[in-house]
């Protein structure tokens, strides 16, 4: 059908203009695949049309389809699923629909659900679904979990997923794969499913793992189609079904086009000489920040770490009274009511500031929003272009964002940053492979609603991408275990999950395991919270339990921009009264330290370069003598570049670098060593992030230790990782390429000593996720308590007891391919293996290995025996 | 058997196994704390599939150390068991018929929550607080004794204590261990579904560290001692596949078990830490 001649379309676009507005083409386009029942991605940031990209497509259908009747209709029930990671976001996008709905005066619905709906609205769904409901990945399978939920999603003609890119790559896009295969199994009819995305490296891909093998009307649907899905089973298209094979390649991508431009700008020390090289939040430019808020409407100013932005809040707030009423914070531990005001005023145009962490990252575009501040690394470029891109939003208007750095080193980010945008270079987001946890979660899911087939199951399984290689063979373990427990003394046992009826289908019947599954449907473990109430009553937000745990009553700290006495644990709430105190202690979150992004990386390496071509007072008298550095110099130099101005202003730093040490090229890998009264560092800088540098560091202390008994604890940040021993570190020009060599590396990473502890880490959210875990009923303390365990207790007995065990293999799996990022780890060796190793033994702390000898963050390691390490270390407590 | 470590306190010979729990040689009584029997079969009820081989490892375990040290009665500090009656616990019962001349003394712990006729029936003598036997007496919890001038030496559990040893170089470890203060002593956990909580002893006091026979549980830096499941499909079955790990490995016990490295019961070694 010819989407511009059909009733619907143009009862769209008289709409349209009476809001004085016109499609875009990228629009048009999405409509077009609607009409024509197609699946695919929609490629446009947020604040561009691309909810009506989707939204408009269905409603010409829908009008297609009823040409007559399509305003008086009522009671359709469910059309559009519209999946968005935000709960925040459907109130927005609820709006919007609405808006249009009534313009149109039609009689459709919207519902939301998500955590925060109420059960009357749940029930009023359960008897009239809306036409649209928009819904959590979490909800979904809540939806799931309910009896008789094929028929609420039989109607349904379009799937939509909001934020695509930010679910692919979690365990949330995990939990969409999983929900969109089995609504995509019980339904009849076609369904087309739309991603929504912004730009990432890998769209091609994201938009094969949200409809791979899931594309509509394709074979294999499984049985509720009917007794003949058998026969179509061994791939070939069945006859009569329309031609429209399931592949790789199907699917459509649709672009926006819509590129604004953006500006960077970074807020520059007046004296590099005085601006921390560690440790700081980049208060000390706070000053500078003052003018940008009082020359723009409203200004984001996003911050890293939720402690962090405390600070910041309470800083502005000191430094600028005056600002008291018209900024406000907003991060993920302050109680939903208030964020939710935060983000109203936002709308509002009411606020001037807003101090957030990464919870504003997503969602609605805030129209007010002139300026964005970044303090501190962005870790990547996406991430950057995407808070950049939350400001500015009138068509025509520049993007700004201002980069401001929490230490001198950080300022090169911002030159790289810049380039790498300049270059179009965007991360991908990896997706998720074999999560047995979210699997088992699910099958649960579908055991306490109407139970499952597992033939039925496991072929939908093959289709999604994240479970396509699961073998038999794995399947049956995980069928053992929801149903058996894995391995049991027989007749003692009395484990009781997922039960077999006598007709084959896995159901669960204990209504006490049922509730408590559904609730733990979810895949986002946080740490162990605690509420903060006021002692005569109001809610402030979710605290550490670890941070509350080294408080004493009468101490001091701030959330959520208040200071807070603390005054008694009760009943899991840490109860507070407001504080007058000046000083009060700023909580630390654990949250998730986003690593350096490769593409960030490479870009660092590349201006570190410049920079060092910058500081070199003749580059041919220190090359070495034919080395390939030499070579890369003199053709650096024909091809000279205008040098950022962010290295120019770090230049005495550099300079102070290649005094102290050494400033590598981009082929070169700086290794320090330094001796200190902690005992002796050796400091390695690849610019890899967090993550591989963690995993290099424990490759290396075990390949050290393969020759010379020795313990080490070691330190990360994203530049570089340091190792620390009480006794010399055996490295030198003799055995450093063999040290770096990619040569059995796989091997050498799974014998490195640091394994174990990084999967018990890792454990934590699978044990919760897989059902291990239990966090109690509310009110039944005493039953609840004797359920309790630690997933780090859990670790050891499965690891000793039931080592092969599904959950832990996946622990080491995730270890291997999220925290140690292999491939990169690989590509980076290779990269050192082509080009130089240089080593420095500087006298005194160097620029480079400032920010890690800070760092708190270590690990242990050794490969000692261990009765011998005990006692030395208890030598040395003597 | 590993061998055990001796100890005195107030003129008795003590003999503390790495096995988690001392022999009394005077008395020929097996003390032991925190045994908690029934755990997995309670968790594994409520759907919570945790492999139920640590139980019987336990009570395998109590069973060696039995034959080695043939007490003629276990003196049980508390929480013997998790929680209320179940399955695992007809195992129990069958595994205590095997010896009717072994007294049984449980002094109640918070866990210890079953009917009084279930231990008569199991042929366990129960004391409410506190049970004295000589120079020694014995209790649950110690925050729970009210200190009086002419006390015998107090044995209890209830923490399941460990010990954190911290080096140069930020390093730091952390095993369960045996506490003797002045007063009393904390004994470790016996089950080995249970964790520790890191105490902080007094200069004072002695405490000796159970080490595992080449890391293990206990281990910030879980020193490869197990080596890497195997990952994904690749050799899935092969038991054998534990790795050489960057520890330098020697076995301490004699039996090597069918697991490769780990003895059927894993015990290391007792360390004295101060």
């Amino acid at each position: 059908m010819e989407l511009k001649e059909t009733i619907g379309y143009r009862v769209i676009r008289e709409w349209m203009e009476t809001q004085r507005r016109q499609p875009f083409a990228f629009q048009e386009e999405t409509w077009q695949h609607i009409l024509d029942g197609e699946s695919g991605l929609v490629n446009a940031p947020t604040g561009c049309g691309k909810t009506f990209s989707v939204f408009l497509g269905v409603l010409i259908d829908f009008i297609n389809r009823h040409p007559d009747d399509y305003q008086t209709r009522d009671k359709n029930t469910l059309q559009l699923l519209w999946v968005s990671p935000l709960r925040a976001l459907a109130k927005d996008i609820g709006r919007a629909m609405e808006e249009v709905i009534v313009g149109l005066g039609m009689r459709w619905q919207v519902g939301s659900r998500n955590g925060d709906t109420e059960m009357s609205e749940r029930q009023k769904q359960k008897r009239r679904m809306p036409e649209v409901l928009i819904i959590t990945p979490e909800s979904l399978h809540l939806l799931l979990a309910q009896k008789g939920y094929a028929e609420v999603f039989a109607p349904l003609k379009v799937i939509a997923v909001d934020e695509w890119h930010e679910l692919l790559g979690s365990k949330r896009g995990v939990q969409v794969e999983l929900a969109l295969s089995r609504i995509m199994g019980v339904k009849k009819g076609g369904c087309s499913i739309i991603g929504i995305s912004a730009t990432i490296g890998n769209l091609e891909q994201a938009k094969e793992v949200l409809i791979v093998g899931r594309a509509p009307k394709t074979e294999g649907r499984g049985r509720s189609d009917g007794g003949q899905a058998d026969a179509a089973d061994s791939g070939g298209t069945t006859a009569g079904a329309p031609t429209r094979e399931a592949s790789a390649t199907e699917g459509f991508i649709v672009r926006a086009m819509l590129d604004k431009p953006i500006h960077v700008e970074s807020i520059l020390p007046d004296e590099i000489e005085k601006y921390p090289w560690a440790g700081h939040l980049g208060l000390k430019l706070i000053h500078k920040v003052i003018p940008i808020l009082e020359k723009s409407r409203t200004t984001l100013i996003f911050i890293n770490t939720r402690g962090m932005s405390e600070t910041w809040y309470q800083s502005l707030l000191n430094v600028s009274p005056d600002l008291a009423g018209v900024i406000a914070l907003h991060h993920g531990s302050i109680d939903m009511a208030l964020r939710n005001w935060v983000e109203e005023a936002l709308h509002d145009g009411k606020l001037k500031a807003v101090v957030c962490t990464a919870s504003l990252d997503l969602g609605v575009d805030f129209r007010p929003v002139e300026r964005v501040i970044q303090v501190g690394s962005p870790k990547g470029v996406a991430r950057f272009l995407q808070r950049a891109g939350r400001s500015g939003h009138q068509p025509g208007q520049v993007s700004t964002i201002y980069f401001l750095p929490t230490h001198s080193l950080e300022l090169v980010e911002a030159a790289a940053l810049k380039a790498a945008m300049h270059e179009g270079l965007i991360e991908s987001r990896e997706p998720m492979l074999l999560c047995y946890d979210v699997l088992i979660q699910y099958l649960g899911t579908l055991a306490i609603s109407d139970g499952f087939y597992p033939e039925d199951i496991f072929r939908e399984l093959q289709h999604t991408y994240c479970y396509s290689e699961m073998t038999r063979d794995e399947w049956r373990e995980i069928l053992h275990f929801i149903t058996e427990g894995g391995s049991a003394l027989q007749q003692y046992d009395e484990f009781r999950k997922v039960e077999v009826m006598a007709d084959g289908l896995y159901k669960i019947n204990s209504r006490r395991v049922a509730m408590r599954h559904r609730m733990h449907i979810g895949t986002i473990v946080s740490d162990a919270m605690l509420k903060v109430r006021f002692t005569s009553g109001g809610y402030v937000g979710m605290i550490e339990e670890y941070f509350i745990s080294r408080l004493e009553p009468g101490d001091v700290f701030t959330l959520a921009g208040r200071n807070l006495e603390f005054v008694m644990i009760k009943d899991m709430t840490a109860l507070v009264r407001k504080s007058t105190a000046k000083k009060a202690r700023v909580p630390s979150w654990n949250g998730g330290r986003m690593p350096l992004s490769a593409n960030l990386g490479m870009m660092l390496r590349r201006k570190l370069d410049e920079a060092s071509e910058m500081v070199a007072p003749s580059p041919r008298a220190l090359a070495p003598e034919g080395g390939g550095a030499g070579a890369d110099r003199s053709r650096a130099q024909e091809s000279p570049v205008e040098t950022d101005i962010e290295l120019r202003v770090l230049r005495p730093l550099f300079e102070l670098q290649a005094a102290l040490s050494y400033m590598p090229r981009e082929n070169e890998l700086l290794i320090e060593q330094i001796e200190t009264k902690d005992g002796w560092h050796l400091f390695v800088y690849p610019f890899e992030g967090r993550l591989v540098h963690e995993a290099m560091a424990a490759l290396l202390a075990y390949r050290i230790s393969r020759t010379t008994p020795i313990s080490f604890s070691f330190a990360m940040n994203d530049y570089g990782f340091e190792l620390l021993s009480d006794q010399p570190i055996p490295v030198d020009d003799t055995n450093v390429y063999e040290l770096f060599s990619p040569e059995d590396l796989t091997a050498d990473i799974q014998r490195s000593v640091n394994s174990a502890e990084m999967a018990r880490r890792k454990f934590r959210d699978i044990a919760v996720i897989g059902g291990l875990i239990f966090q109690g009923f509310p009110g039944e303390h005493t039953k609840a308590r004797h359920l309790q365990s630690s997933a780090s207790l859990l670790f050891n007995v499965f690891s000793e007891y039931d080592p092969h065990n599904l959950l832990i293999r996946q622990a080491y799996n995730e270890v291997m391919d999220q925290q140690m990022e292999e491939r990169r780890l690989r590509n980076m060796l290779e990269r050192i293996r082509q080009g130089k190793i240089v080593l420095r033994w500087p006298s005194k702390l160097t620029p480079f290995c400032f920010p890690l000898k800070v760092d708190s963050m270590r690990e242990d390691l050794s490969s000692e025996k261990l009765e011998d390490r005990v006692r030395r270390m208890q030598a040395q407590l003597r | 058997m590993q061998p055990a470590f001796p100890h005195r306190i107030r003129g008795q010979q003590l003999w503390l196994s790495p096995h988690r729990c001392l022999f009394w040689e005077e008395e020929r009584s097996l003390i032991l704390s925190d045994l908690h029997f029934g755990k997995t079969g309670h968790f594994r009820k409520a759907g919570i599939a945790v492999p139920q081989s640590v139980y019987r490892e336990d009570l395998l375990r109590l069973l060696s150390l039995i034959q080695y040290f043939q007490p003629r009665q276990l003196l049980v500090v508390g929480d013997l068991f998790h929680s209320r009656e179940n399955k695992e616990l007809d195992l129990f019962r069958r595994w205590r018929d095997d010896f009717p001349d072994l007294a049984i003394r449980l002094i109640l712990g918070n866990h210890d929550i079953l009917h009084e006729g279930w231990y008569e029936a199991a042929g366990i003598t129960v004391s409410q607080q506190v049970l004295r036997m000589g120079e020694f007496a014995f209790i649950h919890d110690i925050t729970e004794w009210a200190p009086s001038p002419e006390a015998p030496y107090f044995f209890s559990g209830h923490l399941h204590p460990g010990i954190r040893i911290r080096g140069m170089g930020k390093q730091s470890l952390q095993f369960p261990c045996f506490y003797f203060g002045g007063q009393y002593a904390v004994l470790p956990a016996f089950g080995k579904f249970t964790g520790t909580v890191s105490i902080d002893p007094p200069p004072d006091s002695n405490v000796f560290a159970i080490l595992p026979p080449s890391g293990g549980e206990g281990f910030r830096s879980g020193a490869g001692e197990r080596g890497w499941p195997v990952r994904g499909r690749q050799h899935a079955g092969s038991d054998q596949q534990a790795g050489p790990g960057g520890v330098n490995r020697e076995e301490h016990g004699t039996s090597h078990g069918k697991r490769g490295n780990r003895g059927p019961f894993g015990a290391g070694s007792i360390f004295q830490i101060q």
